[in-house]
């Protein structure tokens, strides 16, 4: 049997949707087609795979101290040997790498925005969002084609496992010295009903008091725009929202102290109800709002809070 | 040691708009040096200062990219000099494409011992051509790198990871994505513009380069504008927050947002 899709797989078994994806493609391109995952991060990764409904599995991890990364040529080596017509892999840095490694030996084509994957003859044809998502693209591809998509949940535990195939190479010269967590929590904004973006209106640290007793009244999670993640390091970088952050449709997404730039507001264009709370009244948000609060939020958030209660 | 910054010359589509057909209209985009490279140059030169590296920029696209208003713009930021290969033919190139452009660059400038890039273009933000771009080569990438010290051999790179960082070791070449917030980068003065005139920036052809041909082809067969939902774009006035506050709060319950 030849392979359909390859699902490159890095330290987490966060595949759901590329299996879902890779499935509903085999499905149409007839009966043959495997779906099989390449697992580059531990052992134990590569058995939650095996048991995720996949056809096929290899694992080539490395050494302990060696990150996924470091199984990139091992990764390319497994796809080119049985060249399919899609490779898939998640949003997170290690896959990209992954997958990059597979595209290149493939030379295959890299599209990064795609909505819907679908079989066409040979090739797929695939909706594409380009440029923060302003347009769609309908690309029909003829030859291979490598897809990085959300990765979606861990999948449950299939009936069946399969055997896992080891691969022994060579790893890249990197290894892992060090490891430090700073004890930011982790969150899954995308489970969440409620979300509130904080943006730079919000002035210190010591202000998100005020914001985590909204969001305890609302039931909501906290999130933020990219500066509040990366410049100032707030939070962790699995709260921002945007272009290159989570993208959530929530039933009620709260923009506070946040300007309403395209490069944010891609993230949560999904969102059912979007209130947007900013000082300044030709804030780009506001356009974008069902419901706009033009003032301090230092007056409006403790406001919202008690009415919430 | 060598030191390459990948660089791109690009719009942002904040500036853009798309028409009812999904056309994108790029008419009122300035072109610039894309929203992250100057901190990839920047994370990038001080390692250069460190170790009395060479840094060199590399760039790939369609004429334009290497206009001198775009020479300079990467120019002042610090780089020695630059290379530029400006071909028509990669007007819309994908990125798998730039990619195999940039690691023929990287060859052709020859014993390179590492590319930094930003961590995402400003038009793009598929955060793909430095993994593609590592394939090419052979060599590992690295991408939310915010601290690079050591040199040529062992270099010493800590990324973000989520939840925390991790220092990592890479002994030989490799392809680093800086951390948006890696570095700030410095302004170029007047005197850092009046330099960056003076720096070579070597055209290459694209031709000599010999960058195989991709296996795919792609063909856009049609465009469409996303369909947004309609926002209620309602202002609740403000002059007495509480009144605002219950006011939200209904109207939330009523939409079923609470």
């Amino acid at each position: 049997m030849s392979v359909n899709a390859w699902i490159v797989v890095g330290d987490q078994p966060a595949i759901g949707n590329l299996i879902a994806v890779a499935r509903a493609l085999g499905g149409a391109a007839g009966a043959d087609g495997q779906v099989a995952a390449v697992v580059a991060g531990p052992r134990p990764v590569a058995e939650t795979v095996a048991a995720s409904g996949v056809d096929r599995v290899v694992w080539c991890g490395g050494p302990d101290d060696a990150p996924a990364e470091a199984s990139a040529p091992a990764v390319a080596d497994v796809v080119a040997a049985d060249p399919p017509r899609v490779v898939l892999g998640g949003r997170n840095p290690g896959e990209r790498v992954l997958l990059g490694a597979a595209a290149a030996r493939l030379r295959a084509a890299v599209l990064t925005g795609a909505l819907s994957v679908s079989a066409d003859g040979d090739g797929v044809v695939v909706v594409n969002a380009v440029f923060g998502d302003i347009s769609e693209e309908t690309v029909a591809v003829s030859g291979p084609v490598a897809l990085l998509m959300d990765g979606g949940s861990i999948p449950p535990a299939a009936d069946r496992s399969v055997p896992i195939e080891e691969v022994t190479a060579a790893p890249l010269a990197i290894k892992v010295i060090e490891t430090k967590m700073f004890g930011f929590d982790e969150v899954d904004l995308g489970a969440a009903p409620r979300v509130i973006g904080i943006g730079r209106g919000l002035k210190a640290k010591e202000d998100l008091a005020l914001i985590e007793a909204l969001a305890e009244a609302a039931k909501a999670e906290i999130a933020c725009s990219r500066p509040v993640a990366e410049g100032l390091n707030w939070m962790g970088k699995d709260r921002y929202i945007g272009s290159s952050g989570a993208h959530i449709t929530p039933q009620l997404y709260l923009a506070i102290g946040i300007s309403g730039q395209l490069q944010h507001m891609v993230g949560v264009v999904g969102a059912e109800t979007i209130v947007a709370i900013n000082s300044d009244p030709n804030a780009a948000v506001f356009a974008q709002a069902d419901y706009g609060l033009v003032g301090d939020l230092y007056q409006l958030v403790p406001a919202i809070t008690s009415a919430l209660k | 040691m060598k030191i390459v910054v990948a660089y791109k010359w690009t719009r942002d589509p904040e500036e853009a708009r798309a028409g009812a057909d999904g056309t994108v209209d790029w008419s009122r985009a300035k072109p610039g040096l894309s929203a992250y490279d100057p901190v990839a140059i920047e994370l990038a030169r001080r390692l250069a200062e460190a170790t009395d590296a060479e840094l060199i920029g590399v760039t790939a696209g369609a004429v334009g990219v290497g206009a001198a208003i775009a020479a300079k713009a990467a120019l002042s930021r610090g780089l020695d000099r630059t290379v530029i290969i400006e071909d028509d033919s990669l007007k819309g190139a994908g990125r798998a494409e730039l990619a195999a452009v940039l690691a023929g660059a990287v060859r052709h400038i020859g014993d390179v011992d590492l590319v930094v890039t930003g961590d995402s273009s400003v038009d793009v933000a598929a955060k793909m051509v430095p993994t593609l771009l590592a394939g090419e080569l052979g060599w590992p990438a690295v991408a939310e790198v915010n601290e690079l010290t050591g040199e040529a051999g062992t270099l010493r790179v800590q990324r973000a990871i989520p939840g925390g960082v991790q220092v990592l070791e890479i002994s030989g070449p490799a392809v680093l994505a800086a951390a948006a917030d890696a570095a700030v980068p410095r302004v170029p003065g007047m005197k850092d513009l009046l330099a960056a005139g003076k720096k070579p920036a070597e055209h290459l052809d694209l031709a000599s380069l010999n960058v195989p041909a991709r296996n795919a082809v792609l063909t856009v067969t049609s465009t469409s504008r996303p369909e947004r939902k309609a926002r209620k774009g309602q202002i609740i006035d403000t002059t007495d927050p509480a009144a605002a506050a219950v006011e939200l709060v209904q109207a939330l319950h009523g939409a079923g947002a609470l």
